[in-house]
């Protein structure tokens, strides 16, 4: 069972318990914001092959679009959630997961649209200034491909080096490359959890990228990632009839 | 700087825009030589990273260009690459980069005056804009970008 449990910090933390006398761990606060669909890809976890998971909105939205991707052919799961009035739900099935999902889809979050609000109105220069000086601060430590549960690849593109795609060292520009990369390969897969921004060491609101992209995407192609398991992604499906202005 | 020369990299697909640059030039249409074309088998298979590195190796302007929609030698490549080019742009433009840079077309095999024209506008276009120093100075200190600046006046 992956849950989350107190720990030394004010800030709860994931915990995996075996054993049914281990249950009195769990907690589950409003402060429980991390995602925990990232271990199902674990192989320790995988191990198990009945796996039981605790999650709030972002974990069954990854949930339901990495079941939508197919991810989970080879683990029985039980998900279970604590709803409004703080009834402890448990899933039969992912129809009713999705129901769920469905009733409370969660909306972006006000600070996120107010820093996407700002970074409209500045001009295209200002915007530049503002990733670049962004970037600049990041260490390509990778935590947020770490802590993303759609980065589950096993070979990720930038560990090819035949041709290396992404630069191994944190100059900026192969950090703005880097960022652009993680934001294309997850357009229209990101279910907006924030961890990614959450986890930056330096701070930087990466999961700005990808909310942006989603939203994009939406107004475009109509796809939403984490709503349906039938859900289609939008860079490989296409309509004959895509509607863009720029092309001669 | 009056003599500053873009370096414009084209990626075309195979079966439509490299033909009809072939027609361009079997007719002897002349256009502007800045441009370096790089042939791939369909612009499904262009991928955004290409783009990215092509600035990032000195090109001032990029152009992408295919065959026409329902016109595709693979029947669907050009209407996955339509979607990539949607996102690609939008995604490139809230990080402030310069959209203005990368010209998309489709440019069908018998399009020889079309392809003329189109380089032509692009080359323009890039050499009123100047060289593309945004990413090449992105790692530079400061004297690095006056001694740049120096050399390229």
């Amino acid at each position: 069972m992956i849950g989350f449990k107190n720990a030394l910090t004010n800030q709860p933390v994931p915990c995996f318990i075996e054993d049914a006398s281990q249950a009195e761990l769990i907690v589950y606060t409003p402060e429980c914001k991390n995602n925990l669909a990232v271990y199902l890809h674990k192989p320790e976890v995988k191990q198990s092959k009945k796996i039981g998971i605790f999650g709030n909105m972002a974990t069954l939205r990854s949930i339901i679009q990495l079941t939508s991707e197919n991810q989970f052919w080879d683990i029985e799961k039980t998900i279970l959630t604590i709803d409004a009035n703080d009834e402890v739900l448990v899933f039969a099935n992912m129809e009713e997961v999705e129901t769920y999902v469905q009733a409370n889809f969660p909306d972006i979050s006000e600070e996120d649209l107010k820093l996407l609000a700002h970074l409209d109105s500045l001009t295209r220069d200002e915007r530049w200034k503002y990733w670049t000086e962004q970037f600049t601060a990041c260490i390509k430590c990778y935590a947020c491909r770490a802590v993303c549960p759609m980065c589950y690849c096993s070979q990720c593109t930038v560990e090819c080096n035949q041709p290396q795609w992404i630069r191994v060292s944190s100059k900026t520009t192969g950090n703005m490359e880097w960022h652009t990369m993680r934001a294309m390969h997850l357009a229209g897969r990101c279910v907006n959890c924030g961890e990614c921004g959450r986890t930056c060491p330096a701070g930087i609101p990466i999961h700005l990228l990808t909310t942006k992209m989603n939203q994009d995407l939406f107004k475009e192609f109509g796809t939403r990632p984490g709503f349906s398991t039938k859900g289609e992604y939008a860079l490989n499906t296409f309509k004959t009839d895509d509607k863009e202005g720029f092309i001669k | 700087m009056s003599d500053f020369e873009p370096k414009i990299v084209a990626f075309v697909c195979n079966w439509c825009t490299y033909a009809g640059a072939d027609l361009a030039g079997t007719s002897r249409t002349k256009y502007e030589p800045n441009v370096r074309i790089v042939r791939f088998p369909c612009t499904g298979r262009i991928d955004f990273m290409l783009l990215m590195k092509a600035f990032e190796n000195g090109a001032d302007g990029v152009i992408i260009s295919g065959c026409h929609p329902n016109d595709c030698h693979y029947t669907s490549g050009n209407f996955h690459a339509r979607r990539r080019w949607i996102t690609f742009r939008s995604l490139l433009d809230f990080m402030g980069f310069d959209i203005d840079r990368i010209t998309f077309s489709w440019v069908s095999a018998a399009e020889g005056k079309k392809w003329a024209e189109l380089v032509n506008e692009v080359t323009d276009s890039i050499r009123t804009k100047g060289p593309f120093k945004e990413i090449s100075t992105l790692d530079s200190s400061k004297l690095k970008q006056l001694f740049y600046d120096e050399i390229t006046k």
